[in-house]
């Protein structure tokens, strides 16, 4: 058995490859004039860069948090280089290098446009700083669908892109967000017009490949009125010893009837055994259901990252909208996570969900931490929140953090949380019947997680079902 | 907040240490205070604490509880009633230091009228507290537009072989329960004490003075309906 494990331990987080192509960077650090010359390289208007100053002025003058249950190294914000592309071929200036071509094959997400496993899917695939490819937007455009990467966006549809730009996450709504605001790169714009139904998923890649950047992506869906959409989002970084900022900001609005799916697996690099670099994953994402009846789903497997700072919200602002919020968290060796969701309800009839499952082994800290708030008008409103906590090893932590506040006597809120290890029990069934202790770790877990990863989208639940097996080598023995 | 577990020394200074049993019932009448617990319980003690907070009352009530000996056991139960202008807060830190510990909390309330009322509880088990059963419950019933409830149930946990939960409700009185008793003849002001009453009927259960306690709690409930 001591082989089987040895062998299993010493597999390694297999995205950790670096793709060496010719990449312009500006200098590092943090100023105005980095800012200007951002807004200067991707063309952006005036109004947008005034956007980026006023937040790079307020994010100055505030504090880092410090409220996480995470031990946080200090950031050097002047020793990050804010943004990093590869450069472009002169004589083809169309057509994507070969190398990120083969990187991202290698990803296993296809630049070339087709079918897919089970279906199509339309990818946005962004390295580093700029977006080198988005398929399909030629059939999504003939729905009237727009999606492509946010710095064409505001070039083509600037309108659009004011109107809702920071229309959930106001510009100084947190340390991060701010930071992200003045000085975001690329990402996906996604427009779904009214009444349409997206007739595939949409996704989105994230890779960040040169070292000493930070990547600040941003990422604005909108579903017009009836329509809806199903989107993913994936990631994955080179294994390096220091720690890399990814500090992103997804913002969602769902008019009145529209539904919005968001699924995320989340793989960037961890850090090794001894804690030694990873991504530092500190993300703002939140949705808003604008009119009635909308519906916004959080699906998020989080399994990568060396810290993990992430809380994606809704507020139920229209009557009789609803939300959910399914979770698994897995950390191993010295990853730490603090994640969880708000729901605030602010209409009638409002209704949400919260499913999480949160798995810690080696020695690792998984805190869960949610807010569920009924406002006055939220007659009638209903929440249902689970969070259970698995932990494996001795020196691994779970945590629970909810807070509940409710100013409406017809509102319902329900919090239950449970924390246990695998038992011996189980683990002897599974052994008494052949099955390895590796094995029947991953055939427990998965049970386990099965309510939270039976809503992925299937291109997704088989990544993350596997994903779930190699997190947690190495952890039982 | 460090993302680590941080032992912080238990001071004896000022404690009821509990090195067998003890027993306490603390009950807050308008004008009554309520002065810091802290409780530091040996090995293979038992300790049981209620706390009932009588309707217009401001308190805030502040319960630490380190279980310092192998096998401890405590049993923590309050509930309070709220109609008026009433500001109540419980803060209660449990930390299971030790291995083969138990804990029980159990909080029930009601906030009516103006009042404003607080949970926040937390469990900590600490690494080597192995064999842990730890359990929380804070309900709450809220019957007014005016009146607000928070609840912070909180789980540390830094060992594994443990058995912990906790869990939270915020809601009104069940519409089924009182057609029920309603289309049976029972008016619907009384329907809701009993209501109330069987709401709050965990707490007293089990303590010697509960038939005194419920006759003052239903007058109590009486006055907010």
């Amino acid at each position: 058995m001591d082989k089987t494990l040895q062998e299993f331990t010493s597999q390694e987080y297999k995205e950790g490859f670096v793709t060496e192509v010719e990449q312009e960077f500006v200098p590092k650090g943090l100023n105005e004039d980095i800012i200007r010359t951002i807004s200067a390289l991707k063309q952006e208007p005036q109004w947008l860069l005034d956007f980026r100053l006023d937040a790079f002025r307020r994010w100055q003058r505030m504090p880092m948090p410090q409220w996480g249950h995470l031990d946080m190294p200090e950031i050097d914000f002047q020793d990050i280089i804010y943004y990093a592309a590869p450069k472009k071929d002169a004589d083809r200036p169309k057509e994507i290098d070969p190398e990120l071509e083969a990187t991202f094959e290698k990803l296993g997400i296809p630049l070339r446009e087709r079918k897919a496993l089970a279906g199509v899917v339309a990818v946005d695939a962004v390295f580093d700083s700029v977006s080198v490819a988005t398929t399909f937007r030629q059939t999504l455009a003939e729905k009237g669908i727009i999606f492509c990467p946010f710095s064409e966006a505001v070039r083509e549809h600037g309108d659009l892109v004011r109107k809702y730009l920071a229309s959930v996450v106001p510009v100084g709504d947190n340390f991060y967000a701010a930071l992200n605001s003045a000085v975001f790169s690329d990402g996906s714009f996604c427009y779904i017009p009214k009444g349409v139904k997206c007739p595939m998923e949409l996704s989105s890649y994230f890779r960040i490949n040169a070292s000493g950047t930070g990547q600040f992506e941003r990422t604005l869906i909108v579903a017009d009125e009836g329509a809806s959409v199903s989107y993913m989002e994936g990631c994955t970084a080179p294994m390096r010893d220091e720690n890399q900022l990814h500090a992103a900001v997804v913002e969602i609005v769902v008019e009145k009837d529209a539904d919005v799916r968001y699924s995320t697996v989340q793989n960037w690099y961890p850090g090794d055994k001894e804690g030694r670099g990873g991504i530092l994953n500190l993300v703002t994402k939140r949705g808003l259901c604008r009119g009635a009846g909308a519906h916004l789903s959080w699906t998020q497997v989080e399994t990568g990252s060396a810290i993990t700072w992430k809380y994606p919200s809704t507020v139920l602002q229209g009557d009789h909208s609803s939300s959910e919020f399914y979770s698994v968290a897995v950390t191993n060796n010295h990853q730490q996570a603090d994640t969880g969701t708000k729901m605030i309800h602010i209409g009638r009839g409002t209704r949400s969900r919260i499913v999480s499952k949160g798995i810690s082994a080696g020695r690792s800290q998984n805190s869960y931490r949610g807010l569920v708030r009924m406002l006055p008008g939220a007659e009638n409103a209903r929440n249902f929140s689970q969070c259970d906590s698995l932990l494996i090893g001795s020196r691994c932590g779970a945590h629970t953090f909810p807070v509940i506040r409710s100013e409406n006597p017809t509102a319902t809120v329900e919090h239950e949380a449970t924390t246990s290890k695998i038992s011996e029990d189980q683990l002897f069934y599974c052994n008494q019947r052949g099955i390895s202790p590796e094995d029947a770790v991953g055939l427990i877990v998965n049970g386990y997680a099965k309510e939270v990863l039976s809503r992925l989208p299937m291109e997704f639940a088989v990544e993350a079902q596997k994903l779930l097996q190699v997190s947690l080598e190495g952890s039982v023995g | 907040m460090p993302g680590h577990y941080v032992d912080i020394p238990v001071g004896r200074e000022g404690a009821q240490v509990v090195a067998d049993r003890l027993r306490q019932v603390y009950i807050l009448r308008p004008g009554d205070t309520c002065p810091p617990l802290h409780i530091v319980a040996e090995k293979g003690s038992r300790t049981e604490v209620t706390l009932v907070v009588m309707p217009g009352v401001d308190v805030d009530i502040r319960v630490d509880v380190d279980l310092m000996g192998e096998g401890a056991d405590l049993r923590m139960a309050g509930l309070y009633v709220c109609g008026g202008k009433e500001r109540v807060s419980v803060h209660t830190r449990v930390c299971h230091r030790a291995p083969g510990c138990s804990s029980d909390q159990v909080f029930t309330g009601i906030a009516g009228g103006g009042a404003r009322v607080a949970f926040h509880g937390t469990i900590v088990v600490a690494p080597d507290a192995q064999q842990t059963q730890a359990f929380q419950q804070s309900r709450n019933l809220l019957l007014s537009q005016d009146a607000r409830v928070e609840t912070e149930p909180q789980l540390e946990i830094y060992a594994d072989d443990v058995k912990c939960s906790h869990g939270a409700t915020v809601g009104s009185l069940n519409a089924d329960e009182q057609f029920y008793m309603r289309s049976r003849g029972v008016p619907e002001a009384e329907a809701k004490v009993l209501q109330m009453l069987s709401f709050l009927s965990p707490v007293l259960a089990g303590l010697e003075e509960k038939d005194a306690l419920a006759a003052e709690l239903e007058q109590a409930i009486r006055s907010i309906v």
